[in-house]
């Protein structure tokens, strides 16, 4: 056997285990509205369905219009772009299948809506890969250990523990790195100039929206009613995302390990320049805390304490 | 908590570089260019103004619901079950093609679930479970997940049992029966369950013929018993048809006899007529279409189907 397939053997065997742990009890298997907010973004999911090849105005995309450099560059952005939109296949399908094993007779709002999102994630990856292969020619690796160590984490693994509650998931995965992600899109939508790029963040991010919003309604749904030990778990999974994830640079290049940061921040900074869909560290930066202390407020609504973090570079956040 | 079962390696990590994201099954992308071409939503796409329940009798009306709910359960399956294996596909690095092309399919199948309870409710109640609990082995689960899950379980095997098995048969009863369908709420719904059907099925058949030069005795082997197992232990335990249950289960009569009479009604649904016809054509065409792969499936004994 191959390595590859040895090692994806071993993949299945981690899922499986986790799989056999749930006992899923189907019926009585209930369809009736529990969280109406949640059924709405299922309602707007099937209306507001796009196109990548057909909703883009791809024969107005002139990269000739850009230097080799620019193109270059914005070509690498839109490669790292893809694949930290590609785990959202995985990751979603990870949570629809928890939900589906956890109980027939709850959750169906999330499930449904649940069922469209590995979709949206494969159009988005859809809409990177035809940018950056139009802007030269998509790179299928960071050719950098540390980028790619830091840009793959077993987030699908995680949805499928029994011993996370399902809340704690949606509010590290959903409520903070969602949200970074969704204020990280709409930050380069407001650098973008390019009337083609545009149109991409600005459906990718309509889309993140909803994903965004589906998170803080489910807890809004469920966190009310976490015991003691529920709640802890919540904030020990955000702080943990937020520590060991987010601030080593899963989502922003300017926090990776020096030595990983390059080409990819310099790309950045020259995409950004030219308005093909990118943000500066310092506008990113300003992203991330304006995050942090979104999260920190709208958990506070639910006497959710998150905790200070220490950064060397960040200090306090 | 998260990265400390990452750290220990409680978690096993993905080996996700190089990422190819071309196309390289031009078929099968094909299918997922054309899925996203007919997206459609069940609230909106329905002409749910001309069902007019009470144009039906009790009868008709319970029977139908009783049918739609069953279908219900059966689309929820591929919501519970089947997303699993665009997991596999993913863990175990499949080409892109599938990747994306699955995302659709799981989607498609949300609709159809929620489609289906919507017409339940809508000809007056869904039912949310069998009449009686025991019945739910029959009608809740055909195992995929735990199949996609398991590395001992050939990837062949699962597509020939689910797709070219599972899925066609019950798209072959659709095909043959659309046309009963009178009314007009209930057969576009047919219809538009069929598009997206067919599509599912045609992904199954290119993947698998795509993979037969390189199919191994083993491979065939696999698929072969997969394929009955399938036949023998889903089908004829009666989860799309409980008229088909060799053992009858606990499924009462009037569960039995729902689809019948949601047929004739023209609310959806078959008739063991349909199926004496449509069952063994079924198993003829599967027979030959994987004849070329090595595949050779045996005949199987049902009491009412005879030696199919």
């Amino acid at each position: 056997m191959s390595e590859t397939r040895e090692h994806a053997a071993r993949l299945l065997r981690a899922y499986q285990a986790q799989e056999k742990r749930f006992v899923e009890r189907r019926f009585p298997l209930e369809f009736v509205p529990e969280v109406p907010a949640l059924r709405e973004l299922y309602s707007q999911s099937k209306g507001l369905r796009w196109n990548p090849e057909t909703d883009i105005a791809w024969d107005r995309f002139d990269p000739s219009r850009y230097e080799k450099t620019t193109r270059e560059a914005a070509c690498r952005t839109w490669s790292r772009r893809a694949w930290s939109v590609y785990p959202g296949l995985t990751e979603s399908t990870a949570l629809l299948i928890r939900f589906c094993l956890e109980s027939g007779s709850l959750g169906m709002d999330a499930k449904l809506f649940l069922s469209f999102r590995p979709a949206e994630e494969a159009k988005h990856l859809e809409v990177c890969h035809m940018l950056a292969e139009r802007l030269g020619g998509y790179e299928p690796d960071p050719g950098e250990p540390g980028l790619a160590r830091i840009s793959n984490h077993p987030f699908g693994q995680a949805a499928l523990d029994g011993d996370l509650p399902v809340e704690a998931f949606v509010a590290a995965l959903g409520a903070l790195d969602d949200q970074l992600d969704l204020n990280l899109y709409v930050s380069h939508l407001q650098q973008a100039k390019d009337e083609v790029v545009r149109a991409a963040l600005r459906l990718i991010a309509v889309d993140r929206a909803r994903h965004v919003a589906f998170a803080w309604a489910f807890l809004g749904s469920r966190v009310p009613a976490l015991d003691a030990r529920g709640r802890a778990a919540v904030i020990a999974a955000v702080s943990d995302l937020l520590t060991n994830v987010v601030l080593v640079g899963y989502r922003n290049t300017w926090l990776l390990p020096e030595k990983s940061r390059e080409p990819w921040l310099a790309a950045e900074a020259e995409t950004a320049r030219h308005g093909l869909g990118a943000s500066t560290p310092t506008q990113e930066r300003g992203v991330l805390r304006a995050t942090i202390a979104q999260v920190r407020e709208r958990f506070a609504a639910w006497t959710l304490d998150l905790p200070r973090v220490e950064h060397a570079e960040l200090g306090a956040i | 908590m998260l990265i400390e079962k990452e750290r220990t390696g409680a978690y096993v990590l993905e080996q996700r570089y190089p990422l190819p994201l071309s196309s390289a099954m031009p078929n099968v992308w094909e299918l997922w260019r054309r899925a996203k071409t007919l997206e459609w939503d069940p609230q909106t796409d329905i002409p749910w103004e001309d069902l007019h329940p009470e144009r039906y009798s009790a009868e008709q009306r319970l029977a139908a619901q009783m049918y739609w709910s069953r279908r219900t359960w059966g689309e929820y399956g591929a919501i519970s079950e089947s997303p699993a294996l665009l997991l596999r596909f993913c863990l175990e690095r499949q080409l892109p093609d599938l990747q994306f092309f699955f995302t659709m399919r799981t989607m498609e199948e949300g609709r159809h679930a929620e489609a289906s309870w919507l017409m339940a409710e809508r000809l007056g109640r869904y039912f949310p479970q069998p009449q009686n609990p025991p019945t739910a082995g029959a009608v809740g689960t055909h195992g995929v997940r735990r199949m996609a899950f398991d590395p001992e379980t050939s990837l062949e095997g699962i597509f020939a049992s689910l797709v070219c098995a599972a899925e066609e048969i019950l798209i072959d009863v659709f095909k043959a029966t659309v046309h009963k369908a009178t009314n007009p709420a209930v057969r576009r719904l047919m219809e538009l369950i069929l598009r997206d059907e067919v599509r599912h099925i045609a992904f199954g058949w290119q993947c698998l013929d795509a993979w037969a030069p390189s199919f191994t005795p083993e491979t065939v082997r696999n698929i072969e018993a997969a394929v009955t197992t399938m036949i023998e232990n889903v089908e004829f335990r009666g989860y799309r048809n409980l008229w088909l249950a060799i053992e009858g289960g606990s499924a009462t009569p009037a569960e039995i006899d729902a689809d019948r009479i949601s047929c004739e009604a023209g609310l959806g649904g078959n008739t063991p007529e349909d199926e004496m016809q449509v069952f063994p054509d079924f198993l003829r065409k599967i027979r030959k279409r994987m004849a070329p792969w090595g595949v050779s499936l045996p005949m199987f004994d049902h009491p009412r189907l005879g030696k199919v």
